[in-house]
């Protein structure tokens, strides 16, 4: 009995989120509410995760409770710790969420709401959490070894390198994007780089508070510096008003970049638990606030969609970024469905601390349908302003004119109503000096943000406390992810380095430090300044470019999981890992299209023609020049990882072949089997997984 | 209402650990309750020496994400 009402409970929630999608993909005319977003995405993951999750569990990987973890045969009470699991997939998740799901489906938004949203549940569902929930399921089997270990024992040794490789090369790729979002958001803004500004001190504080007044009580600093963090939130306002502060923390985009530059270097050579670690505390506490608030905001609110299904941009002629529906919707939405990043972390501290097996699939595959949940709300807030706002905010000057009545009557021309006079009205009310030309997701985001929750808590007379916060909340944990990401590439150059000359290699050789710390800041800064530059406001070639990098990481896991499979003897469902591979390589290569709405060499040489045919004014020739530049720039990063990637596929086709005919022994590098003693007489209950 | 006061009190129990777990202040702790401290004949860190020790071996890797 009780089987009948589970079965047709699940069949009433499948058919609540088929209707839900249905309403979201047929809806015409009227603006949609946003309830049906949430109930399509609920329903959609919830279905995936009971179906789809249990079939690659039991059928493919085989779960074994009975076997020993990494955590109980290593348990050391530092890297090796038996974690609860609704701790652990805290932690996935706070390791796993970071800008990406919020800025990637802010600038899809420009295709309408409909392709992101609907790539956003189903890439995530078949893409997404099975590589995050097979990669962790491979480093448990193999006591955490990362994905680069994995590659070269289960691929080839050159497998490896190609891997260590691509990750240093999207890392630098990455730190670039997000610190050009942090740039947007803040350029022109006192209030909100000041705020941003004094989150170094208060950190420097808590740091040193936790390193000698009360060694590691984490939770009583962070509360204090959360309040110090609001605080400084609510102060900006007097520093925006006043003219002599205001001048000292109004920047450009340049000295911004040259002022995130050096932050990251210091970040990355000064000592971990100074700044890194504490500013690291500070976001987790607020990142997990804003993203409750949000969703709790949008249940709330429950706001109108007001952006089409579909733009006129979808072929390719967006202000936002340049480039038709296919493939770039797919690049540009990013993490929120499939990120090769996470490969990392499901391959890093996540295996090494989980109880049972049985686990990975929660942990793996719930925490990202959770992140994709987070790409759903930043969509909605997206798409909940009026589209003549939205597109005003993340258009270039040069595309839709710098002044109010221009980008007005550009507006009017792409069909969309906005008044002179609505974009300073709306700058004023959030606190800013202009909203024009902040292409990069955070500003657009941070409205949208603003209006959900002023429309919850304090109406509009708290509009600019909440757009400054969210700010700050965007930009607090992008630089987290920028600190983190510096120093773990300083240790991938040093790495790399001490392959040619020992001494560098070593970690705590100061000269070393500094070296290295000056090389990936240097990789990362140069795309970050070409960016600033770029007369598009390089977003629009950036994040592209991030999107491709991650993606092709992805391909590189799925690689390995595919090849994993095949040894383990699961050829005949090879294909849930094999299918998205194949169409996250299918849509790379697409980049290299001789259309010049979706090839960077094609668009590159169609800007050069009109230059030499001389159809462009002579004011804009430096301006072309430079974006010439930038798309070859894009072309040559691009091929460079597409062919590393295809080095690797080719050199694990060369091995699927030998496998599937014999010629090559099919070894598993698994650690071997260890019964659990956990099984029978441990509830877990010493480490709170009663 | 006894019973929805001691569920209440459990569950609350049962979120503080978890919290403290999740953001890493009960790490040192857990570090003392390990298997190898305990069988280990040598003198367990301190927790400063446990503290920067554990933030400099978790930010040598990949940890947080795009």
């Amino acid at each position: 009995m009780n089987r009948i009402f589970r079965v047709a409970g699940w069949m009433v929630l499948g058919t609540l989120g088929a209707g839900a999608l249905g309403a979201i993909a047929l809806h015409r005319g009227e603006p949609l509410n946003a309830t049906w977003f949430v109930v399509a995405a609920v329903c959609c993951y919830l279905v995936a995760y009971r179906l789809y999750s249990a079939f690659v569990a039991a059928k493919i990987l085989a779960l074994d409770d009975t076997r020993a973890t990494p955590c109980e045969r290593h348990d050391d009470g530092r890297d090796f710790v038996p974690t609860n699991k609704w701790v652990l997939f805290g932690h996935h998740f706070a390791a796993i969420a970071g800008p990406g799901p919020l800025v990637g489906p802010t600038l899809a938004a420009q295709f309408g709401y409909l392709p992101g949203t609907l790539w956003l549940i189903a890439g995530a569902a078949f893409a997404g959490c099975v590589q995050d929930f097979v990669i962790l399921f491979c480093s448990i089997r193999r006591d955490g070894k990362s994905i680069g270990q994995m590659a070269r024992e289960e691929v080839s040794e050159r497998g490896g390198f190609i891997a260590q490789l691509a990750v240093l090369a999207i890392m630098t790729i990455l730190l670039a994007v997000i610190g050009l979002v942090v740039v947007n958001a803040l350029k022109s803004s006192p209030w909100a780089t000041f705020t941003l500004a004094m989150t170094i001190p208060i950190a420097l504080l808590l740091g040193l508070y936790l390193r000698f007044v009360r060694p590691g009580r984490v939770l009583e600093a962070s509360i204090m510096g959360v309040a110090l963090v609001l605080f400084v939130v609510v102060a900006g306002q007097w520093v925006a008003d006043s003219p002599s502060w205001s001048r000292v923390f109004t920047l450009s985009g340049v000295a911004l970049a040259f002022a995130i530059i050096a932050y990251g270097f210091a970040a990355s050579a000064l000592p971990v638990w100074l700044l890194l670690a504490p500013r690291d505390y500070l976001s987790a506490f607020i990142k997990a606030g804003a993203i409750f608030s949000l969703a709790a905001g949008i249940l709330f609110v429950r706001p109108q969609v007001l952006m089409p299904p579909l733009t006129r941009f979808i072929d390719g002629t967006g202000p936002v970024f340049a480039g038709k529906i296919f493939p770039f919707c797919f690049i540009t939405i990013a993490c929120g469905a499939i990120s090769g990043f996470h490969s990392l972390i499901s391959s890093g501290t996540t295996p090494k601390m989980i109880l049972r097996e049985s686990h990975a699939r929660f942990i793996g595959y719930g925490a990202m349908l959770l992140e994709s949940f987070v790409g759903v709300m930043a969509m909605v807030a997206a798409c909940a302003m009026p589209p003549g706002v939205y597109f005003a905010i993340n258009s270039p000057p040069s595309i839709v004119g710098s002044t109010p009545e221009a980008v007005s009557a550009t507006m009017s021309g792409w069909g969309y109503t906005l008044a002179p006079q609505t974009m300073p009205a709306l700058a004023h009310s959030v606190g800013e000096l202009t909203l024009y030309n902040r292409a990069g997701g955070a500003p657009s985001l941070a409205v949208g943000m603003a209006q959900i929750f002023s429309s919850t808590i304090g109406g509009e007379r708290l509009l600019s406390i909440w757009y400054h916060f969210a700010i700050m909340f965007e930009a607090l944990f992008i630089l987290t992810v920028l600190d983190a990401g510096t120093r773990v590439g300083r240790f991938m150059v040093q790495d790399l380095g001490g392959r040619f000359w020992k001494p560098f290699g070593r970690t705590g050789w100061m000269p070393g430090v500094l070296v290295s710390s000056a090389i990936i800041v240097a990789l990362w800064g140069y795309f970050l300044y070409q960016g600033v530059v770029d007369p598009l406001g390089g977003i629009n070639s950036l994040w592209p470019l991030f999107g491709i990098s991650n993606q092709l990481l992805a391909a590189v896991a799925l690689v390995v999981a595919t090849t994993i499979l095949m040894k383990m003897g699961r050829l005949r469902w090879i294909w849930v890992t094999l299918l998205p591979m194949a169409w996250l390589v299918t849509i790379t290569m697409k980049i290299f299209d001789v259309n010049p709405r979706i090839g960077f060499l094609a668009y590159a040489k169609a800007l050069a023609a009109q230059v030499a045919a001389g159809k462009i004014p002579a004011e804009k020739i430096a301006e072309t020049q430079r974006l010439i530049f930038n798309q070859r720039l894009d072309a040559a990063v691009t091929g460079v990882l597409a062919a590393m990637i295809l080095v690797l596929i080719v050199e694990a086709l060369v091995d699927w072949y030998a496998i599937l005919s014999r010629r090559k022994e099919s070894v598993l590098h698994e650690s071997p089997y260890v019964a659990t003693r956990w099984a029978a007489d441990f509830s877990g209950a010493a480490h709170g997984d009663d | 209402m006894r019973y929805a006061a001691k569920s209440g009190s459990r569950f609350l129990r049962r979120f503080w650990r978890g919290l403290r777990e999740w953001c890493g202040d009960a790490a040192y702790e857990t570090y003392l309750r390990s298997k190898s401290t305990q069988s280990s004949s040598g003198r367990a860190l301190s927790p400063a020496e446990f503290y920067v020790e554990q933030l400099n071996r978790r930010y040598s890797k990949p940890n947080r994400c795009c």
